[in-house]
Formats: structure tokens, C-alpha cells, sequence
């Protein structure tokens, strides 16, 4: 028997009462609705506008540290290893290696799409091992992607970048 | 030194600009729809009362939490008194208050449960703990069914 169990005259169970959304139109139960307002504004920061300025140019920009010589992409403006500011600005190129992938079949909300959707993080040629973004491949079957697999940017035309990480369409299969 | 290529010109830095939607109904639950239904129709105010063990349950509970037995409601005066109180100065933006308002937990005549409500008719200086309280209710068609159809509580 279990320690304390009070003898309990009343069923184990209270009965619910249904509420429709209709009871709640017509005023038939009492509520409390909310609708809070959160906005939120978010600063890209000094080394991520100056990147997203050179995505509207069609050029993929790191940061150097020379103290341990990385190339950092996306750039950032401290070398959080050497606990040092980074000494310079330069161009890595817009082909790259697929990292790891994952084929998503449902957007934001969570609804079917049509088409899977294929999200990979790339290492970007340039930049030091290991470094990248995530980013969508296009162009290419769920099936056929693999880890290792040399993909090239694929950019919106120069009248439609806008400088957002969006200014690159997605990455295809880099042939040969 | 990228340090002296800093962006100065606000205009070239950039921002994410985003919203969270979100909206719910919260229902006053069946004890609670009783309350304010007699609070909106009839201006009056219900307890629960214990079958078992006499303890009276304000805001009205469907179940005594100690012995797990059924409650009944019972009218009470909605009168009280001041348990403890606050004076609020500023506003939920943080702006200053041109009236500053009083806000008091106040204990229910008849019963073992209280309300945190406003006080008025009053000023900050006069109020006293252990002070009675009556309720100021709005009239009845301006009640809706809410805790706001009790404007404040003043002194008796």
C-alpha cells in the first residue's frame, strides 16, 4: 500500500466540460486573451555587415589573424583564439566541400512541402579547414549528395542581391 | 589593423528585423466562469465552500485541495481586509504615474483565500493593514466578465 494514500471518497476522475469555439465567439464562457507585440531588431555587427555588403558585390569575404595565420569565414572581428583583434580583410572563394547535410521535407511551420528542401553546412575553398556557413544545394537529387561533395555557389543576378545571405540562390554539384 | 577600417556610417551597418507572434485565450475554467459570470450578471461574489472540512476557497476552487472532496458555492460580501498593499508610481513601460496607484493583497471576509486588487478613494498615506475594503464594481453594462469589472476596493 502506498505511504500516506488517504482514503479517498470521491471519484478519481472530475468530468470536463467541452468548450468549443463557438461557446468562446458567442461569449458563453469567461477568457482572458493576450496578444503580446515582441518586436525585436537584431545588429549584424561590424565584420557580418561588411560581409553581407560583399555578398551585394558578388564576393565572399573572410578575416586574417596573422598570429595563427586562420582565415575566418564568416568573419568576425576578434581571433577568439589568440585573444586578439584580426589584422586583415581578404576574398575566399565561392566553391566549397558539403560538410554534412540534412534533407528537411517540411518548412518553418512545419507543412508538407512539395519539393525537400536540402540544408548542408559548406566548408568554402580559402578559408581555413573546418570553417563555413550553412547554407541550401540546388540542382542536385537528395539521393546523389554525399559528405565531401564539391559544390559551387550559384548567385542572384547583381540588379536582385540585396546583401543578405539569400543574394546566393543555393550551391550546386561542382562537376569534375 | 582592421580596427581603423571600422564601419562609422550607421546607414552601412546592418540589422534583422523580426516579430513573434503569438496569441492565446486562457479559459477561466468551471469554477472560474462561475465566479464571473455572478460577478458580471449579478454583481455578486462566490466562494467554495468545503463539504467536508468547512474550509472556504476564494477565487473558487471545484475541489477542496486537502481532502479532495467536492466544494459548493456560497455567496459572500465581497468585503475584506488589508492584508498587505504597494504603491506603484511607475507604469509597466517604467513611466511615472500622474495618480500613482495602490495595489493590496486584501483578505475576504468569510472566507480563507484573498484577492490582489486595487485600493482607491484613498490616499497612499491613510491606508493601514488590517483596514477594511468594500469593492467598487463597474456598472452592469459595462461588465464583461473580467477581474476589471471590480474598479478598486475603498474604504468602508
Amino acid at each position: 500500500m502506498a505511504v500516506g494514500k488517504k482514503d479517498i471518497s470521491c471519484p478519481p476522475y472530475v468530468k470536463g466540460r467541452e468548450i468549443k469555439a463557438e461557446d468562446i465567439k458567442e461569449g458563453k464562457v469567461t477568457y482572458w486573451e493576450h496578444h503580446p507585440d515582441i518586436r525585436y531588431s537584431f545588429t549584424a555587427g561590424q565584420a557580418i555587415s561588411r560581409f553581407l555588403k560583399g555578398l551585394k558585390e558578388g564576393k565572399l569575404l573572410a578575416t586574417k589573424c596573422d598570429h595563427c595565420g586562420r582565415i575566418m569565414f564568416p568573419p568576425r572581428m576578434f581571433c577568439e583564439l589568440c585573444f586578439r583583434p584580426v589584422d586583415e580583410w581578404c576574398e575566399v572563394k565561392d566553391t566549397g566541400v558539403v560538410e554534412t547535410f540534412s534533407v528537411s521535407y517540411i518548412d518553418p511551420d512545419a507543412k508538407p512541402l512539395e519539393e525537400p528542401v536540402i540544408v548542408a553546412v559548406i566548408s568554402v575553398d580559402g578559408a581555413s579547414p573546418k570553417m563555413g556557413f550553412m547554407h541550401i544545394l540546388g540542382e542536385v537529387d537528395p539521393d546523389d549528395v554525399y559528405i565531401g561533395m564539391k559544390v559551387k555557389a550559384v548567385w542572384k543576378s547583381e540588379s536582385e542581391r540585396e546583401g543578405s545571405v539569400t543574394d546566393i540562390k543555393y550551391w550546386k554539384p561542382l562537376e569534375g | 589593423m582592421v580596427f581603423n577600417e571600422k564601419i562609422v556610417d550607421a546607414g552601412e551597418l546592418k540589422h534583422i528585423e523580426g516579430k513573434i507572434e503569438l496569441y492565446w485565450i486562457y479559459t477561466s475554467g468551471e469554477a472560474g466562469d462561475r465566479f464571473f459570470k455572478a460577478l458580471k450578471d449579478e454583481g455578486k461574489f462566490l466562494a467554495a465552500k468545503c463539504t467536508c472540512c468547512g474550509k472556504t476557497y476564494f477565487p473558487p476552487r471545484i475541489y477542496c485541495e486537502y481532502d479532495f472532496s467536492e466544494t459548493e458555492f456560497v455567496e459572500i460580501s465581497g468585503e475584506g481586509c488589508v492584508r498587505a498593499f504597494a504603491v506603484a508610481t511607475l507604469d509597466n513601460n517604467e513611466e511615472s504615474l500622474k495618480n500613482p496607484e495602490i495595489y493590496a493583497i486584501i483578505d475576504m471576509d468569510g472566507t480563507d483565500g484573498c484577492i490582489i486588487h486595487l485600493l482607491g478613494e484613498m490616499d497612499a498615506e491613510d491606508i493601514r493593514v488590517g483596514m477594511k475594503v468594500k469593492p467598487v464594481l463597474k456598472s452592469k453594462e459595462e461588465r464583461e466578465g473580467r477581474i476589471t469589472d471590480i474598479l478598486y476596493f475603498k474604504p468602508v
